[in-house]
């Protein structure tokens, strides 16, 4: 069995790399939409907290609209039945595909955001800490955007506007995001202890959430 | 066995059907039968636990099936194709092998394809297949993955008489290891020690 799950864990990164292309536009997107943000605001003196908070309104976009995408295609209704009758649970799949997921955005970003901050005028000194700091924000969106996912394709089109109630869980990693950035050193590592608290919260209840309404609303 | 007592399931408001019975012994196949939209694909569905039934209840073996009884013991293969478009043929079978935690020898494997698809190029991509090169890629399941009962919905559409008869021949000898297999079909196939049941 653990042999097994390494090898599915292999073939989902496998998977991952292959679906890689729809990442790689939505970091495209990310750069084009931050070229236009710093054109339009180019005679203003912003600071550096609009241009964070822009960055992280598109990462949440980025990330709805790649576990959306994902889970059209990874949970179509065949696809879901053969994962419900594998012997690994639904919810470890789910698990998988949202590491994949977040590992594959996470590494295009971390790519490109050296060209991001720039484009951004933010001062270079700031990248490791604004990537630590969007590393940890992006596993909690992740789950969270998997629940919103979760319901959003399920067949029943009245109940999709219930995932409407999970943005709200969204909140709490915008506020705190925007809390650090107002340290301007960003050397509260107490602060960053709350993304990995707010990760575990999720870890414990996202997959249960997302499978369980997979199940009930997409089968 | 499996045993299917005062089944009846609705869809809404729309009663779909009422008071199914019927029990299948290991080394039996039922033959589910009827026209488009009685619901032979919402019965299966019904066993397998994907869906709760309005009314009655189902047993395997005398307990209710649950979803751990369904991943054990029940291998479903649908009308819809469950692969991945972006993965080639070979790479979709180790992977939905190991979604099913089976570990398989190579050569055991390469004998199924061969057995199934004859000569066929495996690292073409599945969207480069045919629709019944496609339906095989979801039977080849049967052969690799042992689980005691089969849940079939229209197996043999789109195969050619040539597969159909290789199929039949899967049934056969699952049958003779004591299997239990449901399949909804539309064509006229004869199969060996089989129930029907006739949905209106």
């Amino acid at each position: 069995m653990i042999k097994n799950f390494f090898k599915l864990i292999s073939n989902e990164f496998k998977l991952m790399l292959r679906e890689s292309v729809f990442s790689v536009v939505l970091i495209c997107l990310l750069i084009i939409a931050c070229s236009i943000f710093s054109l339009s605001l180019r005679n203003e003196s912003i600071g550096m907290n609009v241009p964070l908070s822009f960055l992280y309104i598109m990462i949440f976009f980025i990330s709805l609209f790649k576990v959306e995408k994902t889970y059209c295609l990874d949970f179509d209704e065949a696809k879901l039945q053969q994962y419900i009758l594998s012997p690994f649970s639904l919810e470890i799949i789910v698990f998988v595909k949202n590491m994949m997921i977040y590992l594959n955005l996470i590494i295009f970003f971390l790519i490109f955001s050296p060209l991001i901050l720039i484009i951004l005028n933010i001062d270079m000194s700031y990248l490791i800490q604004i990537n630590t700091l969007l590393s940890l924000s992006l596993l909690s969106i992740i789950f969270i955007a998997s629940m919103t996912a979760s319901i959003t394709i399920s067949k029943n089109n009245r109940l999709s506007l219930t995932s409407i109630l999970t943005l709200p869980l969204f909140v709490p990693i915008l506020i705190f995001s925007m809390a650090i950035t107002d340290l301007m050193d960003f050397n509260t590592n107490k602060m960053y202890l709350f993304f990995v608290a707010y990760f575990l919260l999720n870890l414990a209840f996202s997959p249960l959430l997302t499978s369980f309404a997979l199940k009930k609303l997409s089968v | 066995m499996i045993e299917v007592n005062n089944l009846s399931f609705a869809r809404g408001n729309i009663l779909i059907y009422k008071d199914i019975n019927f029990k299948i012994f290991p080394g039996e196949l039922l033959l589910v039968r009827g026209a488009n939209g009685v619901g032979k694909t919402t019965l299966l569905s019904n066993i397998i636990n994907f869906t709760d039934p309005l009314e009655g209840n189902i047993t395997y073996h005398g307990t209710s099936i649950d979803n751990h009884i369904a991943s054990e013991c029940f291998l479903y293969i649908g009308e819809n194709n469950f692969a991945y478009d972006t993965l080639t043929l070979n790479q979709n079978i180790d992977y939905w092998l190991s979604v099913h935690n089976v570990n398989f020898d190579k050569s055991v494997k390469n004998k199924s394809v061969k057995f199934l698809f004859e000569e066929l190029n495996l690292d073409k991509k599945f969207y480069q297949l045919s629709f019944g090169q496609k339906k095989k890629l979801q039977l080849l399941l049967l052969m690799l993955v042992n689980k005691p009962v089969w849940i079939l919905d229209d197996p043999f559409s789109g195969l050619d008489m040539k597969s159909i008869l290789k199929v039949n021949h899967l049934f056969e000898k699952k049958l003779e290891n004591k299997g239990i297999i449901i399949v909804t079909s539309h064509q006229n196939i004869i199969f060996q020690n089989y129930k029907t049941l006739e949905l209106i």
